[in-house]
């Protein structure tokens, strides 16, 4: 199973047997996936199936209240008028106020639908179908593909004329789409919230979209019971089915006839699209996207200049040479012989010096002569302090005789 | 048998990118190999080159003490005096802040690089120079500065202008792109032109930032006077590596 520019299109009777071989795949599913389009294109389309809907403009102001002012020691809310009730007294009017009027209420003249440009809307469709021939995109949505013999799967128009449901189970059975089936089957819930009591109770996903040609086509009633699966003629295809929720790559079943018609549908690059007036498809922006055979390319190779070397200046962490050999060596070569020279000369000075020997005589001597200084010093004090004590003695006892005295 | 074998000897098949590549690569891997090699046999050269400029500096600068030494002690046993040449290099270091100062006092402050509290530079002495230190003269100090100080201040503080960024000269590279057509190849010749004063002062000078210090250990006098009047700003000729080095 590979999405392939060759498709074989299939029995409608039996998987294995293959009808037509090597049908070119149609100009559309070589057009870039532009998700940017796409998502932009169906989050504007998705509104267009909108109806009106408004809140009742009267709703919340069917009173006649009016603000008591200032002065009544209340919020200057309207309150209802009148008395006798409870509702008399009460706010009003606001957003803020319980029985009140929504702020900014809606209106049924809001802008509901969104115009889109043609040309985008068909690059889209043109985007989404050439999604649907990619294998792994088809996977990415969550379809349950494993079993399907080929993707894009294109199958014999015989398919457009069932009209028993039971035909329609058995073929999608024998392609291997039945498992996708068997999801959406298992995986159909009750949907949260109110919707559910407006009608949209289950939410149902996407299966298998059959893509059919002639207009006169029963399988429209086969396939309509199976959950899931969307029938579609080729000439109104919807993004909204090809491209659900605007993610790309839905799995999609052709009948032969509707596949040939694509290239009528949406041209090829080579002439423009027949029935859409005007449009071609978009061209890739890269017509050879293998960029390594570029890069690697001699023309390429040829006009390269060498890859710029980042020269790194200085070292992340500056180091203090003073106190740091290593960074001091990287500045300054010299800087080691100096040092061990000076260290040389340290060591050779300091070889030269004897050790003081102690002179005992003359510490003896010194210590004789020191004891008869400080002997010398003590006796002149001391006479010193006799003296004052001998002159402060005759003093008051001079005093005490001129008291007596007198 | 021998066909068999051939069987099984099937083809190495490299793909066309890879086998492109491979060319490539081996290419450019012998280009660094041997620009690597040239580039190492370049350094050995340099390395001894400063080496011996290390050598012949500390002979010079020895020369120039003792030759002091000797002009002194020989003026001194002929009576009279030996007068030694004014100092051609002076060390000036901002002292005050960046708040409300006198636009012309802010101007010559930017152009003498001290932007910033502590910034110290190296400045020639010229009549221009010196009366920009005029202008200047409450908010730094400045002085003569000795061998050794402008040698730690370089390396130690040492950062290199490239290109408008201030740049660690964690190794000869840095001097040697930005002065090596002044014939400054490594620190030491960065140094030897500062102290000298050479022919390429205003390279030397301009290469270097300004050296950022710290607060002095053991503070300033008082800032608000005048070296001479008991305090801090204005010339204080030798005694500023004093200074300089409680700030290093």
């Amino acid at each position: 199973m590979t999405s392939v520019p060759l498709v074989s299109v299939f029995s409608a009777d039996d998987s294995t047997k293959v009808t037509a071989k090597h049908i070119p795949l149609p100009a559309v599913f070589q057009t870039p996936i532009r998700p940017d389009i796409v998502s932009f294109v169906h989050t504007n389309i998705a509104k267009n199936r909108r109806q009106a809907h408004a809140v009742n403009p009267q709703a919340g102001m069917q009173h006649s209240a009016e603000s008591w002012g200032t002065g009544r020691a209340v919020a200057r809310i309207p309150r209802v008028s009148g008395s006798g009730t409870h509702r008399s007294g009460q706010a009003a009017f606001g957003n803020q106020c319980r029985k009140g009027r929504m702020s900014l209420p809606i209106k049924v003249w809001r802008r509901w639908h969104r115009r889109v440009n043609i040309k985008q809307k068909r690059h889209a469709a043109a985007s989404a179908v050439a999604a649907t021939g990619i294998v792994p995109l088809v996977l990415a949505r969550g379809h349950r593909i494993s079993q399907v013999p080929q993707i894009p799967l294109v199958v014999e128009d015989k398919i457009e004329s069932y009209e028993k449901t039971t035909d329609a189970l058995n073929f999608l059975k024998r392609f291997g789409a039945f498992e996708d089936v068997q999801k959406v089957v298992s995986t159909k819930v009750v949907r949260a919230g109110i919707s559910k009591q407006r009608g949209k109770k289950y939410r149902v996903r996407k299966g298998p979209l059959v893509v059919y040609f002639n207009e006169n086509a029963k399988l429209l009633k086969a396939f309509r019971n199976v959950p899931g699966v969307e029938v579609v003629n080729v000439t109104r295809l919807n993004l909204l089915q090809l491209a659900p929720g605007g993610q790309l790559g839905r799995f999609v079943i052709w009948t032969q006839s509707a596949f040939a018609h694509l290239d009528k549908l949406f041209g090829t690059y080579r002439y423009a699209s027949v029935l859409k007036d005007g449009y071609q498809l978009l061209r890739p922006l890269l017509t050879n996207p293998d960029l390594a055979r570029i890069i690697n390319s001699n023309q390429v190779q040829e006009k390269v200049q060498p890859a710029k070397t980042t020269t790194v200046l200085h070292e992340v962490q500056k180091k203090n040479p003073l106190r740091n050999t290593k960074a001091m060596d990287r500045l300054n070569p010299y800087a080691r012989k100096q040092r061990a020279a000076a260290i040389a000369a340290i060591k050779a000075n300091t070889k030269g010096t004897k050790k003081i020997k102690k002179n005992k005589a003359l510490k003896k001597a010194s210590r004789a002569a020191f004891n008869k200084v400080s002997a010398a010093l003590n006796d002149a004090t001391n006479a010193a302090v006799q003296e004052e004590q001998d002159i402060k003695v005759k003093y008051f006892s001079v005093q005490k005789g001129a008291a007596q005295a007198e | 048998m021998s066909q068999k074998k051939q069987q099984m000897q099937v083809e190495q098949k490299v793909p066309e990118n890879v086998a492109k590549k491979t060319v490539r690569d081996t290419k450019l891997r012998e280009a660094v190999a041997k620009r690597r090699t040239e580039r190492l046999a370049a350094n050995k050269t340099r390395r001894s080159q400063w080496e011996k400029n290390g050598q012949a500096y500390e002979a010079e600068y020895k020369a120039a003490e003792k030759g002091l030494v000797d002009n002194i002690r020989k003026a001194k046993s002929e009576g009279g005096f030996y007068v030694p040449a004014e100092a051609k290099l002076i060390l000036v270091v901002r002292i005050r802040g960046i708040n409300t100062l006198n636009p012309q006092v802010r101007q010559t402050l930017r152009l003498l690089k001290l932007r910033q509290l502590h910034n110290a530079a190296f400045v020639r002495v010229n009549k221009a120079t010196i009366e920009m230190i005029r202008k200047v003269e409450p908010y730094v100090t400045y002085g003569y500065p000795s061998r050794t100080v402008i040698k730690n201040l370089v390396y130690k503080r040492g950062y290199a202008k490239v290109n408008g960024q201030r740049i660690p000269i964690t190794n000869n590279n840095v001097v040697e792109q930005q002065l090596g057509k002044c014939g400054i190849h490594c620190v030491e010749d960065l140094i030897h032109e500062i102290t000298t004063v050479g022919p390429h002062f205003k390279e030397a000078n301009r290469f270097l930032w300004a050296f950022k210090l710290r607060g002095p250990r053991g503070g300033f006098i008082a800032k608000r006077r005048s070296f001479i009047n008991q305090g801090d700003w204005g010339n204080r000729e030798d005694l500023i590596n004093d200074l300089v080095k409680r700030m290093i």
